[in-house]
């Protein structure tokens, strides 16, 4: 018997272990398979749970909720007041440098094409699109200008991901290094398929149904995708 | 930025919180909408540079908290033959729940709201013991305390035993 019990078992497992009791549990571990175990089997249960819940966050907002907030939104000036904007200077002028160098990393790596070309016959991703379906994981993308919605393994296998930008959205599909575009939409920028959010999600919606093998893959998995290149 | 459009990109986060704390999405999404409401109408109480998140974690919880209460009390309060009349039909309300609802989200229920609750804030939206416990307004050791039992519990419930 050792001396680690369940609290510290569950507190490696949520991540709250200082780097000492973290390496005496590992150790523990190393030597009692029936300890091991109890380990594995906190993870799995994070891991089913959070996986569980983890379609909902990826859904987008229902239209009721959005029009909820639109509406305060009329009623209360949409931006704070200049002062405040003002002391906030400092960051706007970040962005601005951070949209400038983009731009200027944008170019050099695409030249002036969009975020779709067409390639061998198919219209398939490229630039900051196809970097965003490549690298952004659904799980961690606070500020990004696309956001990945869901990504699902399709029937006869191979990945797909869904995404939403500013001037489209749409299912992409992994067809050897590229995303081919199953679906295009209009983005948020577009007021009318803004405003029609349902209509376009149902549309999205419709699509991945019809491709989704299975459920859609929780954050571990996306992760377990990611690393492997989406193969 | 506005409160509005920052309240917009956290309600993904929102909505999961109120789905893993209610009976199943659509009850979750009657709840999001009530703490967006109230969120809204209590937006001069938020303090800029706190953090919005667990303000609105902890608008939800109390709500839920509420309605949870309130549902105790009507239980106890209505005459047991008003009750005989809603029988057949709250009979079949759990039957259908019974089919739609998935192993984990009736482990979930089965859960004492406190465990619930710590529950859904470390395991399912990700927060921190730190975090956790200031939005439910309780020690750290209270915190995983009901962490302890509340898995305990669920590893029965889900057959997740080694």
């Amino acid at each position: 018997m050792t001396d680690i019990d369940e609290a510290m078992l569950i507190a490696w497992v949520d991540g709250e272990l200082d780097e000492v009791t973290r390496r005496r549990v590992d150790r523990a571990v190393a030597e009692d398979a029936a300890l091991a175990e109890r380990l594995a089997m906190h993870s799995r249960l994070r891991a089913r749970l959070s996986g569980h819940y983890a379609p909902i966050e990826a859904e987008p907002v229902p239209p009721a909720m959005r029009a909820q907030l639109e509406n305060s939104a009329k009623v209360a000036p949409l931006v704070r007041p200049a002062p405040a904007r003002w002391r906030n200077w400092g960051m706007a002028g970040a962005i601005a440098a951070s949209l400038v160098l983009g731009l200027g990393i944008g170019q050099l790596a695409s030249g002036p094409a969009g975020p779709v070309a067409v390639q061998h016959d198919v219209m398939v991703a490229r630039g900051e699109l196809a970097s965003a379906l490549d690298t952004q994981l659904a799980s961690a993308q606070e500020g990004a200008a696309i956001r990945i919605g869901l990504s699902f393994r399709r029937k006869g296998g191979g990945w797909c991901r869904s995404f939403e930008g500013v001037a489209l959205s749409g299912v992409a599909c992994r067809e050897g290094e590229a995303w081919q575009l199953q679906q295009l939409l209009p983005g948020a920028a577009d007021r009318s398929a803004y405003r029609q959010a349902s209509s376009s999600d149902a549309r999205l919606m419709a699509t991945m149904e019809a491709l989704m093998d299975g459920a859609p893959a929780d954050a571990a998995q996306e992760a377990e995708a990611k690393a492997k290149g989406w193969h | 930025m506005s409160f509005e459009s920052d309240l917009l990109a956290i309600l993904p986060r929102l909505r999961r919180f109120a789905a893993s704390l209610s009976r199943d999405s659509a009850d979750g999404d009657d709840l999001c909408q009530a703490a967006i409401e109230r969120g809204l109408k209590a937006r001069d109480q938020w303090q800029p540079g706190t953090r919005l998140d667990s303000w609105m974690y902890r608008i939800m919880r109390n709500l839920w908290i509420d309605e949870a209460r309130a549902r105790q009390r009507a239980a106890r309060t209505f005459a047991p033959e008003e009750a005989g009349e809603h029988v057949g039909h709250a009979g079949d309300r759990d039957v259908e729940a019974h089919v739609m609802l998935s192993d984990v989200d009736r482990a979930m229920q089965s859960l004492p709201d406190e465990q619930r609750e710590a529950i859904a804030l470390v395991l399912v939206e990700g927060l921190s013991y730190k975090e956790a416990a200031q939005v439910l307004d309780i020690p750290m050791g209270t915190l995983t305390s009901r962490l302890v039992r509340g898995r305990g519990a669920l590893i029965e419930l889900l057959g997740e035993a080694a």
